[in-house]
């Protein structure tokens, strides 16, 4: 027999707990009345409990950061933003950009007389953008981090001798990112960033300090003169203190995990 | 408010746990809600001075939410996709026991009732909104909202008896 339409609505009252004294009176004397009518009470009872028992999930640790490194500080910024976003997103730009990096690093390399073999101090203010199609070698390493000081990821593309860091990062306050290598034929090549004004950066013999507060892309280059394996190691430090650590490697062998 | 970052953070704060719960109930998937959610409140910000005070600015929030995550099935066509591979996963009787089963399996039989059921399901069970808050988040008549939780739930007991959970 069909539940009565009156009684349907006072069940779906009852369950979501908006149901009036008078009304709650009339079902009790009408449930009292209807087997049916108790079982779909009982029924659509469980149902709502099986609902509201439905898990409350955290949301990821950095998102709180990402959102809020998202939004715009001022007009003019977010049109510069905006077109070196276009860069990244649009392969021949990508390329294009590949080219005046490539351009610039050689530039300001020539004309600060560095252009050799060693490592560089003081390149603060190199500005360009980094490649995601560069041809991808052997041994491509990735981290993922996701502490609530820092979030993102590391990744590391090779192509020929150069190896290409990427720094995709979100952070609450500022913390030091120091990378450091044992391997003396690998030296510094080059920095790049994303919609950073003046990211601080310092690097001296196997040993790379970088900057992140806030929503940062980063590429860090090195010259890997024998195309060796090299490993190359990570700290994240907050206030002086190391908040995570790890490793990415390049192996000519193929890829390996952490 | 907008340019004021740290009245945008104390909303932030506030609603980022419920809005994001409300996406993933929409979307079933962590990483869709996470874009979704970082979507609503880029879109909350942009769009304060159009928030209208005389609703309850979390039903604005909510609308948002809502919007963007129905928006982002029809975008993706995660819809059909997620309906078909949450069909495949029904099983018999003999797979399904326990709470755990019941509630993965509650959780598949969501996915597999239109968005506009789904979406008042999402506002009174995940978000413990009132028929009067529904009806403003979502912007139709308290008696359609009674019919669309009524057959929402008629739809989750057919989808929950098909895999024998119910």
């Amino acid at each position: 027999m069909a539940v009565d339409p009156r009684i349907i609505e006072l069940i779906n009252a009852d369950i979501d707990g908006e149901i009036s004294s008078d009304d709650k009176q009339e079902l009790e004397a009408l449930l009292a009345e209807s087997p049916e009518a108790q079982a779909m009470h009982a029924e659509l009872a469980g149902l709502g409990t099986s609902l509201n028992e439905l898990p409350d999930l955290e949301p990821p640790a950095h998102l709180k950061h990402t959102i809020m490194a998202s939004i715009p500080k001022s007009e003019a910024q977010q049109q510069r933003n905006n077109v070196i976003q276009a860069i990244f997103t649009s392969p021949p730009m990508r390329y294009a950009a590949m080219f005046a990096l490539g351009s610039l690093v050689t530039m300001t390399l020539i004309s600060s007389d560095q252009a050799s073999n060693n490592a560089f101090n003081d390149v603060t203010g190199l500005v360009g953008t980094i490649s995601s199609e560069v041809p991808v070698g052997p041994g491509i390493r990735s981290a993922s981090i996701d502490r609530p000081e820092v979030a993102g990821h590391v990744t590391m593309r090779s192509s020929g001798p150069l190896l290409i860091l990427d720094f995709d990062l979100v952070s609450s306050r500022p913390v030091d990112i120091v990378a450091t290598y044992s391997d003396q034929t690998v030296w510094f090549n080059g920095f790049a960033q994303l919609e950073s004004p003046g990211a601080s950066i310092s690097a001296e013999s196997g040993r790379i300090t970088m900057q992140v507060e806030g929503k940062r892309r980063y590429a860090l280059f090195l010259h890997n003169a024998g195309e060796r394996n090299v490993s190359i190691n990570l700290e994240f430090q907050a206030d002086g203190e190391v908040v995570y650590g790890t490793a990415v490697q390049f192996e000519q062998s193929g890829e390996s995990g952490d | 408010m907008k340019g004021d970052r740290r009245a945008f953070e104390a909303l932030l704060v506030k609603y980022e746990k419920p809005v994001y719960n409300a996406a993933y109930r929409m979307l079933h998937n962590r990483e869709d809600a996470r874009d979704v959610t970082q979507t609503v409140f880029l879109k909350v910000y942009e769009n304060l001075d159009q928030y209208n005070p005389a609703h309850r600015f979390f039903s604005w929030v909510y609308r948002i939410a809502l919007n963007e995550s129905i928006n982002w099935l029809k975008r993706s066509s995660r819809q059909e996709a997620l309906e078909h591979e949450t069909a495949d996963q029904g099983g018999g009787p003999e797979q399904q026991a326990g709470d755990q089963q019941l509630g993965e399996g509650m959780e598949a039989a969501l996915m597999m009732i239109k968005s506009d059921y789904r979406a008042v399901i999402v506002l009174k069970h995940v978000l413990g909104c009132s028929y009067i808050e529904i009806s403003e988040v979502l912007d139709i008549p308290e008696k359609t909202v009674k019919s669309r939780l009524y057959t929402a739930r008629q739809q989750l007991q057919e989808r929950l008896t098909e895999q024998g959970l119910h």
